[in-house]
């Protein structure tokens, strides 16, 4: 038995063994520091000078009020939104083939949304009473609650919960290979994580509850934001029930295409040809080349709608758009996500689907997607106002786009630093179903009811007060932090996933007994896949196996 | 609740109508208390829909509103500045539009916020910076702003301004500034008040008098109305069928701006030939 965990352990050395050649990854991190630097720098200007250093300006009087930040922002939620869904779908569906990327997709939605958190916090004219103030008195009759609200609490929390969860193993798993400077961390994650076929069989339930909660939720936060715009009758061309709709599905092509990139980038940096196959990759280019023809059609109903016989300010807002003053952006755009569409369309007609292609329709979607982004931000304020006092310009400042290349390096750095402490892809282990005997754990059931029920108790209070039901004829809600009680009980809702995994059972082994569980439970060793400690044994003579104790 | 009042005491502002009402109230007891004057402050308030009529047969676009709601509300003028193009703060300024579209507006025309029934701006904003007086004035809570912008996007009139810069006043302008109005500081967004802080006083000094405002007071209250050489500007309530604005508002030459969007603008313009 001993042997067998020897061979376990010995398979990766320590994961904090860097091997000291990894070029690549150390520029890549000064180069993401240098940006976040320089971002940082920007945002102090900013901050000391006022907005004046941006090329922002009140609309109908020669500016938008609205440009790359908040643009940025839709783009990043838009990013953030591919990671979970394909995480989702993949547990949902039982799509083994997804498997090698479900990590990865989750790690670039949190990474996603914490860039988009940045963009918005760069975009308050006030952030600090911003802070202060959407937590205390929100309204959830702006669309904007709903970024504030559902997509960091909802959103990043709930990718956070599946993420920790499904990670579990795997930290378990680098714990038991030996002592290592980070094993403080891989313990908390692992939180007590036995390799026990009772604990696969809840985990498999509980990635289904997830999967199925998550979905709907995601739909409701793209379309809020959709809703940001689609709503607003006094804007041509943002006044558009296309709007949600259009969002949710070019956030999934960006999205889509983004995880592409992370995925073929991490894969050859990390060499983890063997870990995310290439089948996974051809599955993620048939989802892209769907997404972006839906989207491409979106982009002709649209256009028709509003030129055919629109209105007199929206036929306006779109000739401008189509051959006017915004025309070469647009057909950059246009011609980004027809590439994108095509590539792997192309390539799966000819049966004969490659890596390389679908890496390139990946980064031109989200070249389209993000330039598309601000054609839908600025155009209606620089030529939709009905009433113009003179019609407006709008390039972003070297500040803008200093932040803005702040936010995509956090996406960066984040991923970076993740690959170097924690396999990226999932140890193998075996099929997740939600319908895997479990003992009888009552106990267990009861408290997770009770708390879903409270957390669903203080998403009906926060959400009614934060709408003001009960504050009669006063502008405030009538409990403080309103608001944020709904946030607190969307958050505990997902943490019931939690609570069923990690409560104790009643018969609590001892600790020291993992191990052996692990040998005796007869599950394959995990193939864990970290490419820095897989070069570093490749370096290192293996240490020679303890004789039997 | 201790709570929340500690965070509006932070926040200084204006929270409830009922709380404002009686603020007003309190105010108007010191001040009967202090002058040997009868029970002022329990005179009933009356509901007010205010209102304002600009009739374009008489404007001739001298601009003299613009000029006085800058002095009374202390909006900074940036002249010289030409990084401030786009980024003024404009709370009443002249529309101009093109000719060849004459046909959708008149061509030139002063325009204040039009403190419409259903105000875009009022839904979108996401803490309640902004909110319907009321008595129907639009109100910004300076203070309250985050800065998000989302009101000035959501304005159909392009009647919100926001602080690009923190306001800057020459010696001699400091000296000037009214102390009625505050001033606000970078990043919030401004609007018009209909110089709700003349309307205010207006009605506390007729308060201890015992009354409310005559319809003759209202009339050329507000500071462009005040300052219009032509009179082309009048103030009042709409829901009193008695008073001037109401009168015109209700005649033949009267439009409101971009009816088709379903806001209701309080503010009605006059022309006789529309064409």
């Amino acid at each position: 038995m001993t042997r067998r965990i020897y061979a376990l352990t010995r398979a990766r050395s320590r994961p904090s063994a860097l091997p000291a050649g990894s070029v690549g990854w150390s520029v890549l991190v000064a180069l993401a520091l240098g940006l976040i630097a320089l971002g940082a720098y920007a945002y102090s200007v900013q901050y000391r000078e006022g907005y004046i250093v941006t090329n922002l300006r009140n609309p109908g009087r020669g500016g938008a009020a609205w440009g790359l930040y908040i643009a940025m922002d839709v783009y990043f939620v838009g990013v953030s939104f591919a990671g979970i869904t394909v995480a989702s779908i993949a547990r949902l569906f039982q799509l083994r083939v997804l498997e090698p990327v479900t990590r990865l997709a989750e790690l670039l939605t949190i990474a996603a949304l914490v860039a988009g958190a940045i963009v918005v916090i760069a975009d308050l004219g006030r952030p600090g009473h911003g802070l202060l103030e959407l937590p205390l008195l929100a309204r959830p009759s702006s669309p904007f609650f709903g970024t504030f609200t559902l997509v960091v609490a909802g959103y990043l929390f709930s990718s956070m919960v599946a993420f920790f969860l499904t990670g579990r193993r795997d930290a378990a798993t680098m714990i038991a290979r030996g002592p290592s400077k980070l094993r403080w961390f891989y313990r908390a994650w692992a939180s007590g994580y036995r390799f026990t076929p009772t604990e696969h069989a809840r985990h498999g339930r509980t990635t289904f509850w997830l999967a199925i909660t998550i979905l709907p939720l995601l739909v409701v936060a793209h379309s809020t934001l959709g809703f940001i715009f689609g709503i607003q009758a006094g804007r041509p061309g943002w006044y558009s029930a296309l709007q949600a709709p259009g969002f949710l599905v070019l956030a999934g092509a960006s999205g889509t295409g983004m995880l592409i990139l992370a995925a073929v980038i991490m894969r050859r940096m990390l060499r983890l040809k063997a870990a995310i196959p290439d089948s996974a990759i051809h599955w993620l280019g048939g989802f892209l080349w769907v997404l972006s023809l839906v989207y491409l059609y979106f982009t002709v109903v649209e256009e028709l709608t509003a030129t055919y016989a629109g209105p007199h300010m929206d036929r306006h807002v779109a000739h401008e758009i189509v051959t006017g003053a915004y025309s070469a952006s647009f057909w950059v755009a246009v011609s980004c996500l027809f590439l994108a569409f095509l590539i792997p369309f192309l390539q799966y007609l000819r049966r004969r689907p490659s890596v390389t292609g679908i890496a390139i329709a990946g980064a031109l979607v989200n070249v389209g997607a993000l330039v598309k982004r601000l054609l839908i931000v600025v155009p209606s304020q620089t030529h939709g106002s009905f009433l113009a006092i003179e019609k407006g310009v709008y390039s972003p400042s070297w500040i803008e786009w200093s932040i803005m290349a702040a936010a995509a390096s956090v996406v960066l750095l984040i991923l970076l630093v993740f690959a170097r402490i924690f396999p990226i892809t999932h140890g193998h282990e075996d099929e997740l179903t939600r319908d895997t005997p479990l003992p009888r754990d009552p106990l267990r059931k009861v408290i997770a009811i009770v708390w879903a029920l409270i957390a669903l108790v203080l998403v009906i209070v926060g959400l009614t007060d934060s709408f003001r039901l009960w504050s009669g004829d006063e502008l405030d809600p009538r409990i403080p932090f309103a608001p944020v009680i709904f946030a607190a009980g969307v958050m505990m809702l997902f943490t019931t996933a939690v609570i069923y995994e990690l409560l104790p059972s009643r018969r609590v082994r001892k600790r020291s007994a993992r191990i052996v569980d692990l040998a005796r439970t007869k599950i394959p060793p995990p193939r864990l896949a970290l490419a820095t400690p897989l070069r570093a044994t490749e370096r290192r003579p293996l240490p020679t196996p303890r004789s039997k104790p | 609740m201790s709570i929340r009042r500690w965070f509006i005491e932070l926040l200084d502002t204006p929270t409830t109508p009922s709380r404002r009402a009686f603020l007003r109230g309190s105010a108007a007891v010191g001040a009967a208390a202090a002058l040997p004057s009868t029970a002022s402050a329990t005179i009933p308030k009356r509901r007010r829909h205010w209102g304002m009529v600009i009739d374009l047969d008489r404007c001739s676009a001298c601009n003299a509103c613009g000029v006085a709601c800058r002095q009374e509300n202390n909006i900074p003028s940036y002249d010289a500045d030409p990084e401030m193009h786009g980024a003024r703060p404009e709370w009443m300024s002249m529309l101009w539009q093109e000719p060849e579209r004459a046909n959708a507006s008149p061509e030139l025309l002063p325009m204040p916020c039009m403190h419409c029934a259903d105000p875009p701006c009022v839904k979108v904003c996401p803490v309640g910076a902004t909110y319907k007086d009321p008595d129907g004035i639009t109100m910004q809570v300076w203070d309250r702003c985050i800065g998000c912008r989302y009101c000035m996007v959501a304005c159909p009139y392009s009647r919100r301004s926001f602080n690009w810069k923190e306001p800057a006043w020459s010696s001699s302008e400091l000296q000037m500034l009214n102390p009625d109005v505050a001033t606000r500081p970078l990043g919030v967004v401004e609007k018009c008040t209909f110089c709700h802080h003349r309307v205010q006083r207006l009605r506390e000094e007729a308060a201890l008098a015992g009354r409310e405002p005559t319809d003759a007071e209202l009339q050329r209250l507000p500071a462009c109305a005040t300052a219009c050489p032509a009179q082309a500007i009048t103030f009042g309530d709409l829901d009193d069928d008695d008073s001037e604005v109401a009168k015109l508002a209700s005649g033949t030459r009267a439009f409101r701006l971009l009816e088709h969007l379903g806001t209701e603008p309080s503010v009605y313009y006059l022309k006789k030939d529309r064409g």
